[in-house]
């Protein structure tokens, strides 16, 4: 289990040229350069040549040199043995085969390739180079302290599951022979696993491990490890295959580390922008003609998807539904109870019960499906044109107000707690009789609780003021006003709420 | 926001500050509720007087406080809630969901 090569590393073949090399330096010849071994060959085959031309030179001569030729002989027979000289052509082989792989990878790098392609092009490519019969590709997250798999090849289903498995019970660094590499940065070989108990068994068969640090910028992000179902397996060369070809998985798993954050914003964003449609959907896009009263409505989410609601719900011919609510917190999450909150409160109002009764029903509903700290504040309303009456209960929400033609304000206050928190709420409704030049104003806390630049809030004060001024306005140009006005108040790079006002004019 | 936890005649009371606008300090506050209720407490103050300001993520925050401690058999009282919390308190309605009082002392008391 040392960390480095064992000095056996070569195979047990006693050619020529191996006797040569390990005669001059034993410790040196293993790590004898391509071409200092090539340079002895030609230094033996210059022997020979020489050997030959003094063997020709006494047969020439008429003298039979028995030991001269035996000599000859010998060095010829093992100069020539297929082994030495194919062992030679097998390493100009892998040496070109290996060149050319990383030729191959480093253009699939630059290419914008798959991120799977690529691990496994680095992986294909070193079985060309290298002889394993598993290899696995294992990634470093700090954020978790663990490990995780990338990728994996030569295990049978039922073993790539069990590793998965064990990873993601949670393989830490330190552990495992993976573990090790990566924490300390440096290879592993095992030329038998069975004898270290580091040896996370996953796969049938293996005998040999050799494991070596992804490096990036020289921190270590991951290990390259391979398999083997030999002992023994792996030599000195196969470590320096491996540690260049992890390099470049290196390269590559950084670029799909930014190629996965980047393809996660987009999908992100793609689906708020969905979200942004549907939500917009759910809201009047043109107000229903209902005279003589004149209705208008407006909402600014304060994000790409909000929590306030406003809507208007044609019930009979002469009744309509009125409706603002602000949901609990901003975003996604607001969104979608906002959306619970509509269809639930459309499905309800369509029934005619009495608005308490609607209301009540709305807030059990929501207790049932809703997280205990997220809740709806709203209004609802039922205006009766034919009768001139404003039926409501306000649910915990911001009071509308009533403006009458002297400019006199009344807070629309009856109902019940907000929706959707406590279980079996009652609430309280009321009707108020409308009067000719009557505004009805419907608001979220988006307007009242607007802040300017010097910290101090729009208020109520400056809504009902701003209404008094624009009173003769329609209802459209008025609530187009009103939140023109807030978002001139507000400080630009304020924290923002939803803003949403709607108004009914008896015109 | 922050949060100290206190005991007074074997009452906690949570002091809160700051902005309470919901994230992940809430979250941990709701936890250390959770374990004072597990842990046996069912008698707990929230004393208000220091917060700034509170949105409808702190409101929620509030309410499930209230529904943990409700529960589990217990009961939660506010403290010295400023005017701008005791008006969302009105506006919501939630003034009679919450038992409020004007000081901590007067709160410990009337669980006595």
């Amino acid at each position: 289990m040392t960390p480095l090569l064992p000095a056996s590393s070569n195979s047990t073949e006693t050619s020529l040229i191996h006797d040569l090399l390990h005669a001059e330096s034993p410790s040196s010849a293993s790590r004898a350069s391509f071409g200092d071994r090539l340079e002895l060959l030609g230094e033996r085959l210059h022997e020979l040549a020489d050997l030959s031309g003094r063997l020709v030179q006494s047969l020439r001569d008429g003298r039979t040199d028995t030991d001269l030729a035996d000599r000859f002989l010998t060095v010829w027979r093992e100069a020539v043995r297929g082994e030495a000289v194919l062992e030679l052509f097998r390493e100009v082989e892998r040496e070109r085969q290996e060149n050319q792989t990383l030729m191959e990878i480093s253009m699939k790098l630059s290419s914008s390739s798959a991120i799977e392609d690529v691990l496994h092009t680095i992986l294909d490519s070193l079985r060309q180079v290298v002889n394993f019969d598993a290899a696995g590709i294992f990634v470093y997250n700090r954020e978790m302290g663990q490990l995780e798999i990338d990728m994996l090849v030569g295990y049978e289903k039922s073993e790539r599951q069990k590793l998965h498995q064990k990873f993601q019970e949670g393989v830490k660094i330190g552990h495992g022979i993976v573990g090790t590499v990566i924490q300390t940065g440096q290879p592993i070989y095992d030329p038998d696993v069975r004898k270290d108990r580091r040896y996370i068994a996953a796969r049938e068969g293996t005998l040999s491990e050799l494991a070596v640090p992804i490096l990036l910028r020289g921190e270590v992000i991951g290990a390259l490890n391979l398999e083997a179902d030999r002992m023994d397996a792996f030599s000195e060369r196969d470590l320096r295959s491996l540690t260049t070809f992890s390099n470049h998985a290196g390269v590559a798993l950084e670029r799909a580390r930014a190629d996965r954050i980047r393809l996660h914003s987009r999908r992100m964003q793609e689906e708020i922008s969905l979200a942004r449609k549907i939500q917009a959907s759910f809201l009047p896009t043109k107000t229903p003609d209902f005279a003589p009263y004149d209705l208008a409505g407006t909402n600014f989410p304060s994000s790409e998807v909000g929590g306030d609601y406003f809507d208007f719900i044609p019930i009979t011919q002469t009744d309509m539904g009125v409706a603002v609510g602000d949901v609990t917190g901003h975003g996604v999450g607001a969104a979608l109870l906002m959306a619970n909150f509509r269809a639930c409160l459309r499905i309800e109002s369509r029934n005619n019960f009495t608005v308490r009764a609607i209301l009540s029903k709305v807030n059990d509903y929501l207790y049932e499906t809703n997280l205990p700290e997220s809740f709806v504040t709203a209004v609802y309303g039922v205006l009766d044109r034919q009768n001139h009456m404003f039926s409501y209960a306000n649910a915990g929400h911001n009071p509308p107000f009533r403006m009458r033609r002297d400019g006199s304000i009344e807070w629309l206050q009856v109902g019940g707690l907000l929706l959707g928190a406590f279980p079996n709420v009652d609430y309280e409704e009321t009707a108020i009789r409308l009067e000719p030049g009557d505004i009805l104003v419907f608001y979220t806390d988006g307007v009242t609780e607007a802040y300017d630049s010097a910290g101090s809030e729009f208020g109520i004060d400056r809504l009902t003021s701003l209404v008094r001024e624009l009173r003769d306005l329609p209802a459209g140009e008025m609530v187009r006003r009103i939140s023109d006005s807030v978002h001139q108040f507000q400080m630009v790079d304020s924290v923002q709420d939803d803003l949403t006002i709607s108004v009914i004019k008896y015109v | 926001m922050k949060y100290s936890t206190g005991l007074k005649d074997g009452i906690v009371v949570f002091a809160l500050k700051g902005k309470i606008m919901g994230g992940p300090e809430s979250a941990e506050f709701h936890d250390e509720l959770k374990k004072a209720v597990v842990a046996g407490q069912h008698k707990l103050i929230l004393d208000l007087g220091e917060v700034e300001w509170m949105n409808s993520s702190g409101l929620g925050l509030l309410i499930s406080a209230l529904t943990t401690t409700r529960n589990s058999g217990g009961e939660l009282k506010l403290a010295r809630a400023t005017d701008k919390i005791t008006s969302l308190l009105v506006i919501t309605k939630l003034n009679s969901v919450f038992e409020t009082h004007s000081t901590v002392d007067a709160a410990v008391a009337s669980f006595k």
